[in-house]
């Protein structure tokens, strides 16, 4: 892969993570209220406010002070104290919510890419036929609906009414495992409905562009050529076709993410699965602005990577893009 | 423009246009897809014209009209929801909301991307280079959780009240939405400005001495116009759907209840544990109605304004 290509790429996405920190220090002193306030102490003498001030940096002018203090301790992964869990460091906060939406979104995303890239290249490929008409129906349906109300819809139907999974969370309440094999089991029986709205809800974009990206490639000379080579419709479709079609996807999944994070958040709610999505509505909730705005430069950050990873693939897959 | 109307353009344009996009609609609605959805958006749009013709004014707390959490009957064909209202007027009402929000949205979503994407395009340079920046950095950025973040603090800045008899609230959505969604428009309307850029007409117009403002507005706009009417349809279905989630976890307004808004007090009343499905599949199926109308029309114009597409039929 062309170096120059490459530099430039992660150029960009450092100028990118750097504009998003930016941004996240200039919301933050946008929002209403001051600090100092969060003390709740009405008696609160002159002096002692303006110790407080001091100690926090707030005498300081704005730029460049306080904003190199911000980079720094961002940098360093502190994101100071949360307003709802009073005296918890964010960062404790929000790690103890990163590997429930990791496991469920990383999850949903392989079985949505798994399944949506077969369907979409087997409907396009039989152009007209009933998987296509079927399945591209379902997708535009699914593409069209909002994660939560494939989840409400799930619940109601398969928690509610037929009782065969539970309704919310991660674990049974108080219970105790007599194995690690039965907390497994427990976990994998909430997980399941919760991960089929995730992977329900993104197979029908993925289906939707193989579909459109197959039907594309198969006009292309060289699908013509295996075929007049006399080599079997499978094969060219495996070969030939799929390969090159898979390319928009490519960059699909990474533009993707940022998208997903909307659905992985009103999933959660709808499951109280205690991930970051359930953090977000809390903190929404609570305006708990220092959790909200590292929450935020953490989702940001990972898309901004997820891109620059996707790019680097495309390339490393399609020489042309390397200039 | 605005001093004499009748010999800035010669007579009977404005009449050509109408004719011309009358015929457009015409060859929209004559595919199935086109007039499927453009059959689904009339009918929601005369909905959020005159919900209370149809359903009577919006029930509240203390009109509400059944008791808590009925299942659908005669009388209330679609239930009640929590608080004895019927889900039915809620939903109607609910229309106007989605849609107003949706419309709105769209049109600021519009005029930011389309003045950034031609003005980068037309004037090129530098500008180009620092508006394109900043496009590709929305592009990148998960627009919904920054959408999430402003939300809340531009609505305790602003606080509650009413502009021109719509609360204020909806306002913010409105903004937000638009702030956080023109990236794309700006960038398919700065590379079709650049390629009108390249006729002959725009140097004949600069030979006679049109300043770069006027060329924009009068020669480059007109030609980007069916770009941005289809990216409309597209920019339309996204925020619906961005409305509806930002509502649905928290963001809405009680007071003035969109189809997320419901979905999202439902959600908060925990109506799916409850078996309440009435209360949140009526609303969720109206949301969904409208956007696949919308990918529908997007995919019917698709068709119609690219050859290439039409050629594979």
């Amino acid at each position: 892969m062309g170096s120059r290509y490459l530099l430039r790429r992660i150029f960009h996405a450092i100028l990118t993570i750097a504009g998003i920190v930016v941004l996240n220090f200039i919301l933050f002193r946008a929002m209403p209220g001051s600090p100092e306030r969060l003390s709740h102490n009405p008696n609160q003498s002159a002096a002692a406010r303006a110790d407080l001030r001091a100690r926090w940096g707030l005498d300081q002018p704005l730029i460049p002070d306080q904003f190199i203090r911000y980079v720094s301790t961002t940098l360093q992964g502190d994101f100071g104290q949360s307003y709802k869990y009073k005296g918890q460091d964010v960062t404790a906060v929000i790690a103890n919510r990163v590997w429930p939406t990791v496991i469920l979104f990383g999850l949903g995303e392989l079985i949505a890419i798994a399944v949506g890239l077969v369907l979409g290249a087997y409907s396009g490929w039989k152009r007209g036929g009933v998987v296509d008409y079927a399945g591209n129906g379902v997708s535009l349906i699914l593409y069209s609906m909002p994660y939560f109300l494939l989840g409400m819809i799930l619940l109601v139907i398969f928690a509610t009414a037929l009782g065969w999974f539970p309704t919310a969370g991660m674990f049974t309440l108080g219970e105790t495992y007599s194995s690690f094999a039965d907390q497994l089991l427990d976990f994998v029986h909430h997980l399941i409905l919760p991960l089929a709205a995730v992977s329900l809800g993104l197979i029908g974009q993925y289906s939707i562009l193989m579909r459109s990206s197959i039907i594309e490639t198969r006009s292309e000379d060289y699908v013509t050529t295996a075929r007049a080579k006399g080599i079997n419709e499978s094969r060219v479709l495996r070969n030939h076709a799929v390969p090159n079609a898979l390319l928009p996807t490519v960059s699909l999944i990474g533009i993707n993410l940022g998208f997903i994070i909307a659905g992985a958040i009103t999933v959660e709610v709808v499951f109280s699965w205690p991930g970051l999505g359930t953090l977000t509505q809390e903190a929404l909730e609570a305006r708990d602005y220092p959790v909200l705005q590292a929450i935020f430069l953490i989702l940001a950050v990972t898309v901004v990577v997820a891109n620059l990873v996707a790019d680097l693939v495309y390339a490393r897959l399609d020489p042309r893009v390397r200039t | 423009m605005s001093v004499t109307p009748a010999t800035a353009r010669p007579p009977g344009v404005w009449a050509l246009r109408f004719a011309s996009m009358t015929s457009f609609l015409g060859r929209l609605i004559r595919r199935p897809e086109g007039f499927v959805g453009v059959a689904i958006i009339v009918f929601f749009a005369v909905l959020a014209i005159a919900p209370a013709l149809f359903v009577g004014p919006l029930e509240t707390v203390t009109s509400a009209s059944g008791k808590r959490l009925e299942p659908p009957s005669s009388t209330h064909l679609l239930g009640t929801d929590n608080l004895g209202r019927d889900v039915l007027n809620l939903t109607v009402h609910g229309a106007r909301i989605s849609m107003l929000i949706g419309f709105l949205a769209t049109i600021v979503t519009l005029v930011i991307g389309a003045v950034l994407g031609i003005v980068s395009g037309f004037v090129g340079g530098r500008t180009d280079t620092v508006i394109m920046r900043i496009t590709d950095f929305f592009l990148v950025l998960p627009t919904f959780v920054l959408a999430l973040i402003i939300a809340p603090i531009v609505l305790d800045i602003i606080g509650t009240g009413e502009i021109l008899g719509i609360r204020t609230t909806l306002f913010v959505i409105v903004i937000v939405i638009g702030i956080t969604s023109w990236a794309t428009t700006a960038r398919i309307i700065r590379s079709q400005t650049m390629s009108v850029k390249e006729r002959a007409f725009i140097d004949r117009a600069r030979v006679i001495g049109s300043g770069p403002w006027r060329m924009m507005r009068v020669h480059i706009l007109p030609n980007v116009t069916g770009l941005i009417v289809a990216n409309a349809v597209l920019i339309f279905a996204g925020a619906i759907l961005t409305e509806t989630t930002l509502a649905f976890i928290g963001l809405g307004d009680p007071f003035a209840p969109s189809w997320g808004q419901i979905l999202g007090a439902s959600q908060d009343a925990g109506a799916p544990g409850l078996g309440a499905w009435w209360w949140y599949v009526p609303p969720g199926i109206c949301i969904v109605l409208v956007v696949l109308a919308f990918t529908l029309i997007g995919g019917a114009l698709d068709d119609l304004l690219n050859p290439k597409a039409r050629r594979r039929r």
